[in-house]
Order: C-alpha cells, then structure tokens, then sequence
C-alpha cells in the first residue's frame, strides 16, 4: 500500500510514500503489517508527512523522536486483500485481475494476465504477447473466485488501400 | 505556439477511413494505428484504437473527454507498471 521514506523534523515523523489509488486514502486502512508482521498506524500531520504508531505486544508506542522515526525507513506496508471494501459492479481489483487464467470462447488456453496498464484511456489487460482492451466485448466473462476470464481477442480493422492517404488534415 | 485556428485539428487521413470502417462493421475490433500525432476527433468515441508506442499496440477506448488530445498521451512510450495496491478499473 505504501513505504514509509526518510525522517522527517525531530518529532518522529516521516514522509510516506502511498500506492492507493487516493494517496491521502493510506490511514483509512490503518492498521497496516510490514512483511516482518509488525503492526503500525499513521495519521497525516502534512503533505506527504505522518506521524506512526507502533502497535507492539498489546501496547501503542507513538514515534515520537528522530532516531525512532529513522529505523522505520523504508518499510513496506501491506493490507490483507480482504479488508479492502468490495468494489463495485464491473469493477475489478488490478490486484485481482493479475493472474487470472485467460480462456477464448472456445475455451483454448491463452495464458495468463501478466499486468494491468491504464493509462487514462480505459484499462488493458497483458495476456502473454496479447493486449485486450478491458471491455464487455473483448473480455465478456470475468470470474475472480474461479480465477479465469473468458477472452474474445479483438480483431484487426482491414481497409482498402486506396480508401484515406497519410498525412493532412481532413 | 499554438497551431492556427484556420487549419483545423490534424488528422492523418487514413485514420478517418478505418475508424469507419470500424463503425460500419460493428464488430469487437482494435483499429491498430501508429499515428501517435493525430488529433482525437469526435466520430473516434466509442472506437477502440491499439496505438503504437515503437513496440506494442496499446488498447486505447476513446471516451468524450479525450476529444481534441492527439493519441500518442494515451500510449506511452516508457514502461511504468506502478504498484496495484487499491486501484480499480472498470470494464468499459
């Protein structure tokens, strides 16, 4: 979800890197796990900036010194997949999407979704060296609990070569 | 500089002949262009274009609020996957 950078003052804070999709959205799914299991908080104080709350043993230890707030440098925060809010109909978690098995209307094997690009121009999903637009038409079924999609690979539109010349305006 | 008014947006022309041709067809299909300069115009929306960015064709739907950006914003040309985290995205 995130990782906490460099110290930040001498209070114990320090700057967060988030990866949400919001990036103020980080301390909504307070507490976060670092891959060690250890177990923190943090409340934005200013852009960028939080203070962390270590959750040890039962016990909340605020960060509250510089030296403290260095030995949290660069670690990573983690959420369980199953704490993040259901999302909404026809709308898939990239994290979800990412290693689906991808079968044709056929059902031929086509590989697996390798990525997930949007670029602001709608979502694409890499399946091997194919890139399908994330459509109702070229992706008609997704089924995230059996783990496959079913693919209908788009086809390539074919014109006259006399019809429209390169270069110009209209 | 801006370009003059008079001229109107660039387009290069092949694109309006397959863009509809793909509307006449009606079918699900990827109009492939490498015309990253062209002006998106809007007899594009609803289209999906796959745009070259010098080694792939990236699906591209274009929606209204994409009209009078040329097509090479939306195919870029460096690898950035990012980090999934919480993002969504919604079949169009």
């Amino acid at each position: 979800m995130g990782v906490i950078g460099r110290a930040h003052g001498v209070r114990g804070h320090v700057r967060v890197l988030s990866y949400t999709a919001e990036p103020t959205d980080l301390d909504e799914y307070n507490p976060l796990q670092d891959d060690r299991g250890r177990s923190f908080s943090l409340q934005w104080v200013g852009d960028g900036v939080a203070q962390i709350t270590c959750h040890e043993a039962g016990a909340d230890r605020v960060v509250s010194d510089r030296s403290g707030a260095e030995a949290l440098v660069n670690t990573r925060l983690y959420v369980e997949r199953d704490r993040l809010p259901p999302p909404d109909e026809d709308e898939f978690y990239l994290a979800d999407l990412v290693g689906l098995q991808a079968i044709s209307l056929d059902g031929s094997q086509l590989g697996q979704v390798t990525a997930v690009h949007d670029y602001g121009a709608g979502a694409s999903l890499e399946i091997g060296v194919l890139l399908v637009p994330f459509t109702r038409a070229a992706v008609p079924e997704v089924d995230v609990a059996a783990g496959r999609l079913v693919v209908n690979p788009p086809a390539e539109i074919v014109v006259n070569a006399s019809a429209g010349q390169a270069g110009g305006a209209p | 500089m801006t370009r003059s008014s008079w001229k109107g947006p660039f387009v290069d022309g092949y694109l309006l002949a397959k863009a509809e041709a793909a509307r006449q067809s009606g079918r699900n299909e990827v109009i492939k262009i490498w015309s990253r300069r062209s002006t998106i115009l809007p007899q594009f929306i609803g289209l999906v274009f796959g745009v070259y960015n010098g080694k792939k064709f990236l699906p591209v739907q274009v929606s209204e609020n994409m009209v009078g950006h040329k097509f090479g914003e939306f195919s870029p040309t460096r690898t950035f996957t990012g980090h999934s985290s919480d993002k969504k995205a919604k079949r169009g």
